[in-house]
């Protein structure tokens, strides 16, 4: 037995389907580095125009602005009426989902039958599957006349509206991931409880919320980087007016006219598709801002979740 | 068959084999190439050289495997005759899957393995660079612990190997004849279009026998093939392989020692940390095994 | 349970009144929050609905008519099945959103016969990608290439069958639509659309009747439906593609769902339930008419679905917008599928998990989860830099549209498509690599197939996302409203919630409760026929597992 015909024999016709082989992995593999791509691209494009806006604005003046005024000639671009404005939707929309979002979790993980679940899953999925224009519809043309009819003082376009309508629009988020984590809390645990005369309750609230709480807060935390970098709601419910914080009406900027940084860039471009003027490079400091804002958010939720998830698997 | 030969060979140097037992304690593990030294002087020089041994299909030589750094075979050197049934026995962990799996490479799929070592398959080292794994595959077969046939017809799965290695002819007659091989035929002809999943776990692991020998593959690796399986299914199965062995080489990773007693002519036992400690002929391991800790092992004493 | 026991006695049930009072208070309450959530949505709906319908401009005689040939038998039949028959009750809800999905789905695909390609293009494309095909399959058979032969072969195959080198050499497919004697245009289609679907049909039920009668029945059925709709169709005042594509695209789902329903013999009376339907909108027609009751006066009819936008609320119409997103999604889809399987299939089979390549995997990987993140306004200046200053391209066109959209949905498939093909158990592909498969192979033959389901939910789901996106329109400048449907995908185009948005700035009531609701009510329509079939398929598909 020679080694020579056998070498050929293991080897044989390898050179075709070894070179389709690296043919197929080489396309997949630019199929996953193109998200790196992406990555790097968002941060290079709109690094690129950031700093031609800062060659044009003083970047102290426009991080401690407080004013925005959005016009061709001489606008006055101070980013904090915007921050104003993200922080208290992020605020609002957390008052409302956070505690909406946690309960149903803990319903749907811990309390509803098969029966129960196998209804308001899907239902719940379809909530989060509106797109956030109609939310914006819904805000202003229904809730926003509502509100008023409870003899509350809003304007027309307002940040109250908006931002509870953005908090309606995240309690999917909250409760699916955060019910994820429940979920992945092993029956043991429960019945440890249960077998030390716990009630239901008790499991719940003693066992299951603090054994998965790292879940939770990840929920947490990605459904306010959606929340902060939500658009569509607070352009169409919003309104289009930058306001400044002013601590002697702290409910002004609820009830009035507010832009967000996700609306002020919207507004940046269709007023000036063109480009060229400081108005419409801002938004390109305001996208690279938020982006840093929501990537680092998201960033922190997933070392947080992959906690939970190497702790019971 | 050229196999009772040796047998009778092996069984001859029991005594011999009495007397040195304790002294090879570490490479304990060429005892083919011992017994045949025994036997006659003359074959002494080509059984040391271990290529040389025609009978032998696979040999390794001093294969180690670890894991993320912890071993898991320890220095095995052995010779698995060409047709017939080798049987690895072992307590679990024992590293005897791991070398089944050697031996096909199928543990390159794992990226924490690594190998060192030879193993030779007819008298070419399988690691060695210019071996494509895929290739060494196609020559030898492979049967899964528990049952996994694809969801497709039974036609498909038993074709399947024919269809990935570009096999050409007549891909209906293969698949009688493989499914005859695996005596599955009788139960299944009126019914090639269905699914496999729809057959009984027996039927499914001889389908899966049928599978990997209709590309016609020169081994035959079975890791545990019937221990998912009910009594019956088991020795339908045990009845199947013995066939098989006058075909192919088959060896079988397996817990019951029965099982190896029943079926093998040769015996491999590894113990923890996958040290090979004894090979020989089945009977001699269960009748007189050389070893102490090999005793041990079969009278149920540890493991 | 756990809960201490209430009888009277002396160790048990102390103090089980107020912890149970505690614990029911607090599930009623978590409860509550579910359903606050999807109460307040749904009251939302009814007045979109309300808005869309004005059901007060009908006679009341209108709604009883409607009521007691329409509702009520619906209504009593849901309650049978309710109680009865839930077997048939889940037949009854396919058999009724079968029909109503693949309407849809079928508008869609005359849309696309209508403005993208004519039936002619569509003849020229299949016939030259068969031959690109079937070279490709020769080269592939005839000779054991390797992969830089393989690339350029393809390569060159491609080019000169369906994309052609412009200004140099025209492809297979120009060369066939200049040829002086073509098909006429029905015929084309009913060749080159009708009779694979037809084939297909014909084929899927021979080998569930395992019969080659019933399988030839059921093709000719399907090709002779279509052939007698191109001649009958003008006469009784369908165009002769909408005939086609009804009887392909609706006709031949549903033959199939009701044969396998017959075939199965379980829960056959939930068909009563779409049949009853029918039967009673006829009715109910036929008696408004005669007796001469005044329906509502909607604002989503026919007009409102055909027509574009207008400045008289009553004349303005969704038509062009919903062809641009119609366009969009065929771009989102042939961009961005391909990729993020591939790019999941990379990471889940071909990635090395471990050493310095296996840590560059892995912030691959949560990169895509951060991406997953990234709001969409972001991807829309990315797109406005990429495609527009970068690429050149015109602002506000389909194709930069629908690839801004297709970056932004990207990570989303990657994500449900790992999902899927981790799902596949690993026993599988050992067997496949145990029998000398490679792993294109095992990927091809044994992973995809059965992680395909998965992944076509995912994928669907992402479409959803992808049609109701309207801020990454906005920055890469889609128009607001345009008044003629795109030509081509390097035409202008809007889409359902960029008009929408338009509309919604025009702040006059009539555009807010009338033309408004009923464009919202057609996009959530078609959202809610694309999540609901992926979420049927996902549920069919775990149960099977």
């Amino acid at each position: 037995m020679s080694d020579t015909s056998i070498e050929a024999d293991l080897t044989r016709s390898a050179n075709g389907r070894i070179a389709k082989e690296r043919l197929y992995h080489g396309l997949l593999f630019c199929c996953a580095a193109l998200t790196v791509f992406v990555t790097i691209s968002i941060v290079a494009t709109l690094a690129i125009d950031a700093l031609e806006f800062f060659g044009r604005v003083n970047p102290y003046a426009f991080f401690t602005g407080t004013e925005w005024v959005l016009r061709s000639e001489n606008p006055i671009l101070g980013i904090l009426p915007l921050v104003t404005a993200t922080l208290i939707v992020t605020i609002v929309s957390a008052l409302v989902a956070i505690p909406v979002g946690t309960a149903a979790a803990v319903y749907l993980s811990e309390y509803a039958s098969d029966r129960m679940r196998s209804v308001l899953k899907p239902a719940l999925e379809i909530l989060a599957g509106i797109p956030t224009v109609v939310y914006g519809f819904f805000a202003l043309v229904y809730l926003t006349p509502w509100l008023q009819g409870l003899g509350l003082d809003v304007s027309l376009f307002n940040l109250l509206s908006a931002s509870v309508m953005v908090g309606i629009m995240i309690i999917p988020m909250v409760s699916s991931i955060s019910e994820d984590a429940m979920s992945a809390v092993p029956d043991s645990l429960r019945q440890a409880g249960y077998g030390l005369g716990a009630t239901k309750f008790e499991v719940s609230t003693k066992i299951v919320i603090p054994a998965s709480i790292s879940g939770i807060f990840s929920s947490y935390i990605l459904a306010l980087s959606r929340a902060i970098g939500e658009t569509m709601i607070v352009v169409v419910a919003g309104g289009s007016r930058a306001r400044m914080f002013d601590p002697s009406e702290p409910f002004a900027n609820l009830l009035n006219s507010g832009q967000t940084m996700t609306a002020a860039m919207v507004q940046a471009v269709t007023t000036d598709l063109s480009g060229g003027t400081a108005g419409y490079y801002s938004m390109f400091a305001i996208g690279l801002t938020l982006f840093a804002i929501t990537f680092s958010m998201n960033l922190l939720s997933n070392r947080i979740a992959a906690r939970y998830r190497e702790e019971y698997q | 068959m050229t196999r009772n030969d040796t047998r009778k060979a092996d069984d001859s140097d029991e005594q011999r084999t009495d007397g040195s037992g304790p002294a090879v304690s570490e490479p304990t593990t060429r005892p083919d190439a011992t017994s045949d030294s025994l036997l006659d002087d003359s074959f002494d020089v080509t059984s040391g050289s271990l290529s040389g041994d025609a009978d032998a299909v696979l040999e390794t030589r001093n294969l180690d495997v670890f894991y993320d750094g912890v071993q898991a075979l320890q220095d095995v050197t052995i010779e698995i005759p060409e047709n017939g049934v080798t049987a690895l026995i072992g307590p679990s962990g024992c590293g005897k899957s791991t070398f089944l799996r050697c031996i096909n490479r199928m543990n390159d799929l794992i990226d924490a393995a690594r190998v060192e070592g030879e193993l030779r398959f007819e008298g070419k080292n399988v690691y060695d660079d210019d071996v494509d794994p895929v290739a060494l595959r196609r020559k030898i077969g492979m049967v899964f612990q528990s049952p996994n046939p694809f969801p497709k017809s039974i036609r498909d799965n038993v074709a399947f190997g024919l269809e990935v290695q570009d096999k050409a002819g007549d891909v209906d007659e293969t698949v009688h004849r493989a499914l005859e091989r695996a005596a599955l035929l009788d139960e299944v002809e009126d019914q090639l279009d269905s699914s496999g999943l729809d057959l009984s776990g027996g039927q499914q692991q001889r389908l899966c026998i049928a599978r990997a020998i209709a590309p016609d593959p020169d081994v035959l690796l079975m890791d545990e093939p019937a221990s998912a399986l009910d009594p019956i299914a088991t020795s339908k199965i045990e009845d199947l392989i013995e066939d098989l062995a006058e075909e192919y080489t088959v060896i079988i990773v397996t817990h019951n020692m029965q099982q190896a007693a029943r079926i093998s002519d040769k015996t491999a036992v590894f113990l923890t940390g996958g040290e090979l400690v004894e090979f020989d002929d089945t009977d001699k391991i269960f009748e007189n095994p050389e070893h102490d800790r090999v005793e041990d092992y079969i009278t149920g004493k540890f493991g | 349970m756990a809960t201490t026991d209430e009888s009277t006695g002396t160790w048990f049930g102390a103090d089980g009144q107020v912890s149970q009072l505690r614990g029911l208070l607090f599930k009623a309450g978590c409860l509550g929050a579910t359903l606050l959530a999807l109460f307040l949505v749904f009251v939302f709906l009814v007045y979109v609905a309300i808005d869309a319908i004005e059901p007060g401009t009908a006679d009341p005689a209108w709604w009883a008519t409607v009521a007691t040939t329409v509702a009520g038998p619906a209504i009593v039949l849901s309650i049978y099945y309710y109680r009865f028959a839930p077997r048939a009750g889940e037949v009854a809800y396919t058999a009724l959103g079968l029909p109503v999905a693949a309407t849809l789905l079928a508008g869609g695909v005359s849309i696309v016969f209508r403005h993208i390609v004519s039936p002619h293009e569509w003849l020229a494309l299949v016939v030259a990608s068969l031959v690109a095909y079937g070279a490709l399959e020769f080269h592939g058979r005839a000779r054991d290439a390797g992969a830089l032969e393989r690339v350029v072969v393809g390569a060159a195959v491609i080019g000169l069958t369906i994309v052609g080198v412009p200004g140099l050499v025209p492809s297979l497919r120009t060369l066939l639509l200049s040829l002086p004697v073509l098909p006429m245009a029905p015929l084309a289609l009913l060749g080159t659309f009708v009779v694979p679907i037809g084939v297909g049909a014909g084929w899927s039920v021979r080998r569930a009747r395992e019969s080659d009668r019933a399988g030839l029945i059921a093709g000719g059925v399907t090709v002779a439906a279509a052939a007698i709709g191109a001649v009958a169709g003008p006469v009784v005042g369908v165009s002769w593609t909408t005939w086609l594509v009804l009887t392909t695209v609706v006709g031949v789902p549903v033959g199939l769902y009701v044969e396998r329903v017959y075939r199965g013999g379980k829960g056959v009376s939930g068909l009563a339930l779409p049949v009853a339907l029918a039967a009673g909108v006829v009715v109910c027609a036929v008696i408004v008419e005669t007796a001469g009751f005044a329906g509502p006066d909607v604002w989503i009819d026919w007009e409102f679905l055909t027509s574009a936008h207008n400045r008289t609320p009553r004349e303005a119409g969704i038509y062009p917008a919903l062809v641009g997103s119609v366009m969009m999604i065929i771009v989102v889809a042939l961009a961005a599928f391909p990729v993020g399987v591939g790019a999941a299939i990379y990471l889940e089979e071909y990635a090395p998990t471990s050493g310095l390549s296996g840590s560059i995997v892995e912030l691959i990987e949560i990169n895509i989860a951060n991406l997953a993140g990234v709001p969409s306004v972001v991807y829309g200046l990315l797109g406005l830099a990429l495609f527009v200053k970068v690429g050149e391209l015109r602002p506000g066109i389909v194709i930069v549209g629908g690839l801004t959209v297709s970056l932004l949905i990207l990570p989303i498939i990657i994500i449900s498509a790992q999902e899927a093909i981790r799902a596949v158990p690993d026993s599988q592909r050992r067997a496949a690599y145990g029998i000398g498969a490679t792993r294109w192979q095992t990927v091809r033959t044994v992973v995809l197939p059965r992680a395909m389901p998965g992944i076509m939910t995912g994928t669907i789901l992402a479409l959803g996302r992808a049609i109701g996106e309207t801020a990454p329109l906005l920055m890469v400048g889609v128009a607001a409203v345009v008044r003629i449907s795109p030509r081509s995908f390097f035409g202008l185009f809007s889409a359902m919630p960029r008009q929408l948005y338009s509309w919604a700035q025009l702040a006059k009531p009539d555009f807010y409760h009338g033309v408004l609701a009923a464009g919202v009510l057609v996009l959530l329509v078609v959202l809610l026929m694309m999540n609901g079939t992926a979420i049927l398929l996902r549920n069919k598909y775990q149960r099977r597992d």
